[in-house]
């Protein structure tokens, strides 16, 4: 009787643990799910899964670059905020570093003015959202169109020299002695033995910076006051207009970032294609994250594994063979929407289930 | 005769019993003021009428209809209209779309038919004796006509009887008179009105007869013709409520908050000195403008006039810098005001102790939880883990959390707004004994209540707000509810008399 009961109680443990580890890091689940169907999309396709898929994986456009991005992205979805800008801010920011590196030579006021140039589009979105109190999907569809229509004006009027390039795009000069270490040696490097770029540890850093930030912090906590209840935490004493600016600046200079890494990794950027939906694929490594679409929660942990899910979501749709580019995009659509749904239905489905249950417990009462 | 009869109701909350076999009756033709003081039972009263609550028993007989089991859509067929203190308009409709929300005319093509609804509201309003241009939108008209707004749909929808709740709150002096000029109208062509007021003028100008509610029972039924307000004051609170008194005189510091003639919005010129130590009761019923005041003493809403100062330094501002100068403010309504719903309960203790520190921006969740036991154990605070969400804990205990926020801030002036709404029996006694103690510890406390017992039980002086100013103040051994009412409604001015202490 009584070991009977103690395997009940150590199974009820083992549930209870297995329930509170998916509610809280079931953005692990999900890439580990999406991982091991890309595994059968591989071994269907008769290859061999290897280390270089996973690295291969850690050093996509899609985890470094958008994964950036996306942890500002996070801070502005928590607050209760949206900023569709960061796609053609991406493109103004690596522009404007690319030409400062061609007229400075320097490493580090390149990255300075990459950051400075981020921080201003972003406070230009922050003022308007937080201090002139306009919705931020309405702000930030403006300079969407603003920061990149900017980038396509100014490509062809200033001097190619500085630019870089004589067609519509802008690169880095590789006259300047700075560009072999920049370019081959940093973008596009690798670690040896793991074959994974410095980018991705640079990635990996700032990650964990954001997420000891988000967590331990004073200021990370009232990001995630200010989303849950905007109105306690004002009465609370914080100023919740400026935490709400504060996190679309912080996107600002997450974004300058990712146009260093950017221009380093590729070399150019073309401002009539690049970033181009890279507010979306922010967002949807955010919502693959775990994180709430009505703000207050989520992890920046969740971030990260979401950057990774959506780039490997990506790699399977490309692996399939028979599947035309045309109609990949539904794909990435219809995986988007079906973990929307799951966040949202599921927790109503949930309690729906829990009703149920009371009732008919209730109604066993009344019959004893 | 009678066009409502309500015999032995009875309603039962959880375990709390609302209504105790309550009778109510409304004759044809009258205004019948309803009264009782917050929590008498009036509202649920109204509730099982209009259909929204059923009873446990009782009888409801209304136009010589019995109606066994009122629903919502019965009983406004019936003929009941309720006209809510918070009205029920839609801004962003014109006036006649309003009144015809939902039961549109429509002409030949099927499309609406507007001259038609326009005429036909023309008409009503000018039936009430208004001018309001049935083409403009509600959400510019003055709240004295968006309830007539109100008053005039309840009329096309023929109703007999009308629920007034708290009809004159939002109204100045000479629109309530136009408002009661109109009821008397509209009773003499035979509509009866329930008439739900605190303002005790008001009652005695308006009404024929009066019901009396206290703890969920029926007390009297009388004229108001004859009454006085001595009288009806002490049906609504009865005999002295005797409760255990834990109040205890104090040693009094010095001065430490100075009110001169400060002014905001729904308050003005008000004057008050608060000692060190001190427990202060502000009172007054809903739009007297005690909320108003103690949240602009805490910077929530701009003062528009006069000063404010602790420890005699002038604090102005945001909420912030009240909270540099070691002032604290729970504020009312819990859920909406305080909760912060994704967080835990120590992310909850802390938000407020975090913008005063910002100059050690990183958390030592060591400290915390530390720190956090021990303000557990002083406010008895039924929680188990620090870790488990905010909305795990019962209101009480939630609102014990709030205190511990503004505690572990330092403050010395503790402003409370409402602070036992919403909180049972119990949590209330040990919130009423923890202001006690913070007292004893020499922090200065301002408690908004409209609970008037509870005031008794530990103020040192009740300041008494009506209609936005400062009506008197009382001393400790003054105050008791029945004063406390006089002032408060305003019936002091009109011949109340004060109990003889």
């Amino acid at each position: 009787m009584q070991s009977k009961k103690k395997t009940t109680n150590k199974v009820a443990g083992a549930g209870k643990f297995i329930k509170e580890a998916w509610s809280k890091y079931s953005f692990i689940f999900v890439f580990v799910i999406v991982l091991i169907v890309y595994v059968f999309t591989i071994q269907a396709n008769g290859n061999t899964f290897r280390w270089g898929h996973i690295a291969a994986i850690l050093s996509s456009q899609n985890t470094v670059i958008v994964g950036t991005i996306a942890l500002g992205m996070a801070l502005v979805i928590i607050t209760g905020q949206i900023d569709l800008s960061v796609g053609s801010a991406l493109v103004l920011c690596s522009g404007v570093t690319i030409m400062v590196f061609n007229m400075t030579n320097s490493i580090l006021i390149t990255l300075l003015a990459a950051l400075a140039i981020g921080a201003v589009c972003g406070a230009i979105n922050g003022v308007l959202a937080g201090f002139a109190k306009m919705p931020p999907f309405i702000v930030t569809l403006g300079t969407m169109l603003i920061y990149r229509s900017l980038a396509l004006a100014y490509v062809r009027e200033i001097d190619p020299a500085v630019t870089g390039s004589s067609s519509s795009q802008f690169a880095l000069l590789s006259d300047n002695s700075n560009y072999d270490f920049l370019r081959m040696q940093f973008g596009t490097g690798k670690l040896a033995g793991v074959n994974i770029p410095y980018i991705t540890f640079v990635f990996v850093f700032v990650m964990l910076l954001f997420l000891l930030i988000s967590k331990n912090t004073k200021y990370g906590k009232s990001v995630y006051a200010t989303g849950s209840n905007e109105k306690a935490t004002r009465l609370a004493g914080v100023k919740v207009q400026w935490i709400k600016v504060s996190v679309f600046i912080i996107t600002g200079i997450l974004v300058g970032l990712a146009s260093f890494i950017q221009a380093c990794k590729i070399g150019n950027v073309t401002p009539a294609s690049s970033g181009k939906s890279y507010e979306m694929y922010a967002i949807a490594a955010v919502v693959l994250g775990g994180v709430s679409m009505a703000g207050g929660r989520g992890n920046l942990l969740g971030v990260f594994f979401g950057a990774l899910s959506y780039t490997t979501i990506n790699f399977i749709i490309v692996s399939i063979p028979s599947l035309s580019t045309d109609i990949q995009d539904t794909f990435q659509g219809l995986v988007l929407i079906l973990v929307i749904l799951v966040q949202t239905v599921g927790p109503v489905i949930k309690e729906r289930a829990q009703d149920i249950m009371k009732r008919s417990k209730s109604r066993k009462m009344q019959l004893q | 005769m009678n066009i409502l009869e309500m015999k032995n109701i009875s309603k039962t909350f959880g375990g709390a019993k609302a209504l105790i076999d309550v009778h109510f009756e409304v004759e044809d033709g009258e205004i019948h003021a309803l009264l009782g003081e917050n929590g008498a039972g009036k509202s649920t009263l109204m509730n099982i009428l209009t259909g929204v609550v059923q009873s446990d028993s009782g009888t409801i007989k209304f136009a010589e209809k019995w109606y066994p089991h009122p629903t919502i859509l019965e009983m406004e067929h019936a003929g009941i209209a309720f006209v809510h203190q918070e009205l029920n308009v839609v801004n962003d409709l014109t006036v006649f779309e309003n009144i015809f929300l939902n039961k549109e005319f429509k002409n030949k093509l099927g499309l609406l038919d507007k001259k038609r609804m326009i005429a036909e509201t023309n008409e009503l309003v000018e039936k009430l004796g208004v001018e309001i241009d049935p083409n403009v939108m509600v959400s510019e008209l003055k709240t004295s006509e968006k309830q007539l707004l109100e008053i005039s749909r309840a009329l096309h929808e023929d109703a007999k009887l009308l629920i007034l709740d708290e009809p004159t709150t939002a109204l100045s002096q000479k629109e309530v008179d136009h408002l009661f000029g109109i009821l008397r109208r509209l009773k003499k062509q035979g509509k009866s009105f329930i008439f739900i007021s605190h303002k005790m003028p008001e009652v005695l100008e308006i009404s024929d007869r009066y019901t009396v509610l206290r703890n969920g029972e029926y007390i009297t039924c009388g004229q108001i013709k004859g009454a006085t307000p001595h009288e009806i004051t002490s049906y609504m609170v009865g005999e002295q409520y005797i409760d255990k008194d834990i109040y205890e005189p104090r040693k009094l510091g010095d001065e430490i908050i100075k009110l001169n003639k400060f002014s905001g919005h729904g308050f003005e010129d008000v004057d008050l000195t608060v000692k060190k130590g001190e427990i202060i009761a502000f009172t007054g019923l809903a739009g007297s403008g005690a909320s108003e005041c103690m949240q602009t003493m805490f910077g929530v809403l701009p003062a528009t006039a006069g000063t404010i100062s602790v420890n005699g330094k002038m604090i102005q501002g945001s909420i912030s810098s009240f909270m540099k100068n070691s002032i604290a403010m729970l504020p009312s309504n819990r859920k909406e005001n305080s909760v912060i719903p994704d967080m835990d309960i120590l992310e909850n203790t802390y938000i407020a102790e975090h913008t005063l520190s910002k100059n050690k921006p990183i958390i030592s969740k060591k400290n915390e939880t530390k720190k956090y036991e021990n303000l557990k154990e002083m406010l008895w605070i039924k929680a188990q883990n620090a870790e488990d969400p905010i909305n795990s804990l019962s209101g009480g205990n939630q609102q014990k959390v709030f205190l511990a926020r503004w505690l572990n801030t330092e403050a010395k002036v503790l402003l409370f707004d409402n602070p036992t709404q919403g909180v049972d029996v119990g949590a209330k006694a040990e919130i009423y004994r923890l202001i006690l103690e913070f007292a004893n510890q020499g922090k200065t406390v301002i408690i908004n209540t409209l609970e008037i017992p509870e005031i008794k039980k530990v103020s040192d002086r009740c300041v008494v707000f009506y209609e936005g100013k400062v009506q008197t103040i009382l001393n400790h051994d003054e105050i008791n509810e029945h004063d406390v009412m006089l002032y408060s409604t305003n019936a002091i001015n009109i011949g109340g008399q004060k109990d003889a202490v």
